[in-house]
């Protein structure tokens, strides 16, 4: 099974889901389901023969597509692909069974879902600006129309302003691309020809920000980060599982993929200031959701703050710092799943309030053990606890930081610090509450069901299977650092 | 040439008379039979069957490569132009018009094939003056075109759109005789040669702003726009139709033409820091204006019909980003985007005309929960407006990526910021638009529908909303199928993709495999 299975199934799926008879609606959300495990499987097994050889050729498919202007139909696969890959199957399977019980509209809801995880796999697939640019707004209207359609609170407003920061942004990145191919002779579209171009330093000073920007944007960076809690809370469970878990993963995948090795010495120019706002980020994050009464806008602001760390990662331009983003890109994407899949589907959809105060009344954790249990484990990963996959991707930035701005390290201790104060809080406030002795006991709440613990087990034993032991995570992502486009940040002084 | 070659060489566009003089004949013959009107569906079948030949009639015209020296060209691009335009034709006959809104259908289409005629005439001639008359031939049908429905709204619309066309038309005809003041010829290629002799008088400066301006009326650029939004509010869908897809195609086609094939050397340039009076500049601010004017009145629209006709607005002004950049590679990609915003804006126009009827009235508010009354209409409305806002993989987006592309490579050299703020003006304006479709996409598919039955569409409607919509995505995914004839079009086309010095074509070696 090639890569490309992925991409195929995603879209095959969403078509079928679409084309089910209305009698037959039922049947979308095994077909998604089927999809999704097909993704899923296909990049694990990519994954597996890569690391078995990981010298052979890298598998990619090539064809010419709109020749006048020198655009392909280029899409390859290294080792980076592959894991951020294996992340998008993970989160679609799980964003799936913890969708199961969707009945208005069912058709509707899996061709979207199924649209934005192709949308997602054809960006960390493209190897051409132009593809990529295409996956890369693919994914903006079935975004808007899942949180629209199927959202909760505030979902108007809340899908609205996504989508027009989604929009906004991927307008700086076509001025930014295009800046580059024009500059470049206006021959060719491929990265790996945009990259190779030198550009002049004036113009990559200028150009370097807005295409940055333009990923950043997506990436959740502050002060661009505000359509994030808005959009994720007001986002039906499985889109919020999508928009934390691996969408904002591609802003973070194209500012590093696409941004800095394009205009490297525009990125030297501009990394102080993006490790600044990073920390600004990571450190806001973690206050504003310290103050939060909502559960799902804890875990939304505690996305802004984990985002911050991958930027930070990418900042620092050293191997580590790069490795120790895309770890805590995959890392973050599965947390991020996890909690807003126990958040948004296991409590809210038994107790209809994510409200701390009222989420007392319920008393979670005789009532609903099980999700205490996983939201516990889910916690403990996303503070970066060692054995979960947070620490090692936090270890590797703080070492990478370490490398390029030691003083920085006072700050981002602080954002750590204050990350484990809200999700010990959040934990606290919302499954194990003090409650009067006298109060009355909780009503008895639905338990869990197969769908929700088998999309809670496959998360929670994956962050756990790369705390414990990453070495292939890391070989992998190492195998798509080694490629030609990251040589001009790693070797900078 | 003799008549009979004439005659050959004329085979479209006299199909496309005799079909309207035998729709004439018809409708009246019936109408002193029955004492009734023509029923609508035959003349749409003959209508559909007579543009039908003279499709059939374009393949077997010869190709007359000498066009700088005839009245009459058929280069490739007039052909494949022509075919656009008749395909633009076919669908706007296959959009009924509202049942108590057209008395005379058989002259109502006999009207529509007039103005189909004038349009293909515009198309294949490199002669100014006769590039006048085949223009005021399509804009005179298509002014009672505007006003047939007899309707306050409808008089309204004709009269505004006659007014502000015949001043285009005089701006247009007055231009072009200081043009010939100063060249003594009305062919495009010898303007050109003359032109190589030395650079344009005052006058002769006039004259091309006046041709400019003729044309902007046309295209609805903006300051130019103004009868814009009252006539696609008031005059029958299938005239509005005709003006907003096949007309705007051929005023673009008419642009390209008088520009880069006559005045290409006259273009100075609209790059930033490199700024030379010319029409590229001229072109540039119309297209900002346009731009920002468009997007945003469009904001603030409660009716359907006046957004699509402030989004034409905005539309024209991307058109001119690449026209602005003087290239042929851009001047192709505009060509493409006008194709494929046309039969996007068409077929919006289509499904709303549907829900109009259905409704009685074309405000936002009317397309509330289209998704569970129509399906498929409102799934094709979907590809219609996120193609017109440019969301892949659909045509919109890829000929706004191409034609931005194009501009950037061809006005960027050594580094230079060339046409950057333009492009990034585009692309940011581009951005907003989302934002009033969004609203329309928001009421069909996000709220729910006060009555659920379906909207009841003719078949020949059903026609007109689904063929584009197949072809909005087929040449989405598949955009070489349009864009590669017409990039080798305008560079077999004498003439054009002969730069001037001063704006030197960029090397553009393409990968071959």
């Amino acid at each position: 099974m090639t890569p490309a299975w992925t991409l195929i199934s995603a879209f095959a799926g969403a078509l079928l889901v679409l084309l089910l008879p209305a009698r037959a609606a039922g049947l979308a959300r095994v077909i998604a389901l089927a999809a999704s495990i097909i993704g899923a499987v296909a990049a694990a097994a990519a994954c597996l023969t890569k690391l078995q050889r990981l010298d052979a050729p890298a598998w990619s498919f090539d064809k010419p597509w709109i020749p006048e202007l020198g655009i392909r139909f280029h899409l390859a696969a290294d080792g980076l692909s592959l894991t951020l890959l294996l992340l998008t199957g993970l989160v679609a399977i799980a964003g799936v069974l913890f969708s199961w019980n969707v009945e208005t509209r069912p058709r509707a809801f899996f061709a979207f879902f199924m649209t934005i995880i192709g949308g997602v796999y054809g960006v960390f697939l493209s190897r051409d600006g132009f593809l990529l640019f295409v996956f890369y707004e693919i994914v903006i209207l079935p975004k808007y129309m899942l949180i629209a359609i199927w959202g909760s609170t505030n979902r108007e407003y809340g899908a609205m302003k996504l989508t027009l920061y989604s929009i906004g942004s991927s307008a700086l990145i076509l001025i930014g691309l295009i800046v580059a191919y024009a500059a470049s002779g206006g021959t060719s579209f491929d990265l790996n020809d945009l990259a190779s171009f030198k550009y002049a330093p004036a113009l990559q000073y200028w150009a370097f920000p807005i295409l940055f920007l333009g990923f950043a944007v997506l990436a959740g960076m502050w002060p661009f980060h505000t359509w994030a809690p808005t959009g994720h809370v007001a986002a039906p469970t499985a889109a919020s599982m999508l928009l934390a878990g691996v969408v904002m993963k591609l802003g973070a995948y194209g500012a590093l993929c696409v941004a800095m090795p394009l205009f490297p010495q525009g990125f030297v120019e501009w990394r102080l200031v993006i490790a600044g706002l990073a920390v600004i980020g990571l450190i806001y994050g973690a206050l504003t959701a310290l103050q939060q009464k909502d559960l799902k806008f804890v875990i939304g602001y505690s996305s802004v703050s984990h985002m911050g760390l991958i930027l930070l990662g990418l900042a620092t331009a050293t191997h580590w710092g790069l490795r120790g983003a895309v770890l805590q890109m995959i890392s973050h994407g599965i947390i991020a799943g996890l909690l807003f899949g126990i958040a948004g589907r296991v409590v809210y959809a038994r107790t209809h309030t994510r409200d701390f105060s009222a989420l007392r009344e319920f008393d979670l954790w005789r009532t609903l053990p099980g999700a205490a249990v996983a939201f516990t484990v889910a916690t403990a990963a996303s503070m970066g606890l060692p054995g979960f996959s947070g620490f090692v991707a936090e270890v590797a930035v703080v070492i990478g930081v370490w490398h390029s701005y030691p003083w920085l390290l006072l700050p981002v201790a602080v954002g750590l610090i204050v990350t484990g104060a809200f999700s010990l809080r959040a934990m606290h406030r919302a499954f194990f509450p003090e409650r009067h002795a006298l109060a009355a006991p909780a009503p008895p709440l639905p338990p869990l069901t197969w769908p929700e613990i088998s999309a809670i087990a496959l998360l929670s034993i994956f962050s756990l299977a790369i705390g414990i032991y990453p070495l292939p995570w890391v070989t992998l992502i190492d195998d798509g650092l080694r490629s030609p486009l990251f040589q001009s940040i790693l070797s900078l002084p | 040439m003799n008549y009979s070659a004439l005659f050959i060489q004329l085979l479209p566009e006299a199909v496309l008379v005799i079909t309207a003089l035998l729709l004439l004949g018809v409708a009246v013959a019936i109408e002193a039979k029955t004492q009734r009107p023509m029923p609508i569906d035959l003349t749409i079948v003959i209508s559909a069957m007579g543009i039908a030949a003279a499709c059939a009639a374009l393949c077997y015209c010869p190709a007359n490569l000498e066009s700088g020296t005839t009245l009459l060209a058929m280069d490739p691009l007039a052909r494949i132009f022509k075919a656009v335009v008749l395909m633009l034709g076919l669908l706007a006959v296959l959009l009924p018009p509202a049942r108590n809104e057209i008395k005379q259908p058989g002259e109502f289409h006999a009207l529509l094939l007039f103005a189909l005629t004038g349009l293909l005439l515009t198309v294949g001639t490199v002669n100014l003056l006769f590039l006048f008359v085949a223009l005021e031939l399509a804009s005179l049908s298509l002014y009672l075109l505007a006003g047939f429905s007899r309707s306050a709204k409808a008089a309204e619309a004709a009269l505004k759109y006659f007014l502000f066309g015949g001043v285009s038309a005089a701006f247009f005809l007055f231009g072009l005789s200081l043009i010939y003041g100063f060249c003594h010829t009305l062919m495009l290629p010898d303007i050109a040669a003359k032109l190589a002799t030395g650079p344009l008088p005052a006058y002769a400066v006039v004259g091309l702003v006046m041709g400019v301006v003729g044309l902007g009326f046309k295209l609805a650029a903006a300051p130019f726009h103004y009868w814009a939004p009252d006539v696609y509010e008031g005059a029958p869908a299938t005239s509005v139709g005709l003006i907003a897809a096949a007309s705007k195609a051929v005023g673009v086609l008419v642009l390209v033409r008088l520009l880069l094939t006559g005045f290409a050397l006259a273009g100075g340039s609209a790059a930033w820091g490199a700024m030379q009076p010319g029409w590229s500049l001229w072109l540039g601010v119309l297209a900002a204006v346009s731009m920002v004017f468009g997007n945003v009145l469009a904001l603030a629209q409660t009716s359907m019909r006046r957004l699509l006709a402030y989004s034409a607005v905005a539309n024209t002004g991307y058109l001119l980003v690449a026209l602005a950049a003087n290239g042929t590679m851009a001047a192709g990609s505009a060509l493409f985007y006008v194709v494929v915003y046309g039969l996007a804006t068409f077929g919006a126009l289509a499904v709303t005309a549907a829900v109009e009827r259905d409704r009685g009235d074309d405000s936002l508010g009317s397309f509330a929960g289209l998704v569970h009354r129509s399906p498929l209409q409102a799934l094709a409305l979907l590809v219609f407006l996120t193609s017109l806002a440019g969301i892949p993989p659909l045509a919109g987006f890829v000929g706004k990526f191409v034609m931005f592309s194009a501009a950037m490579a061809e006005t960027t050299t050594h580094g230079t910021p060339g046409l950057t703020w333009l492009v990034g003006l585009a692309a940011i304006m581009s951005a907003i638009s989302l934002y009033y479709y969004l609203m329309v996409l928001k009421q069909a598919f996000v709220r729910e529908a006060a009555d659920p039955a379906p909207v009841a569409m003719s078949t020949s409607h059903r026609l007109a909303v689904l063929v584009p919509a197949v072809l909005v995505v087929g040449l989405g995914l598949f955009p070489a199928l349009l864009l590669s004839p017409l990039a080798a079009a305008l560079k077999a086309t004498p003439g054009l993709g002969k730069q001037p010095t001063q704006s030197p074509p960029c090397n553009r070696q393409l990968r071959t495999n």
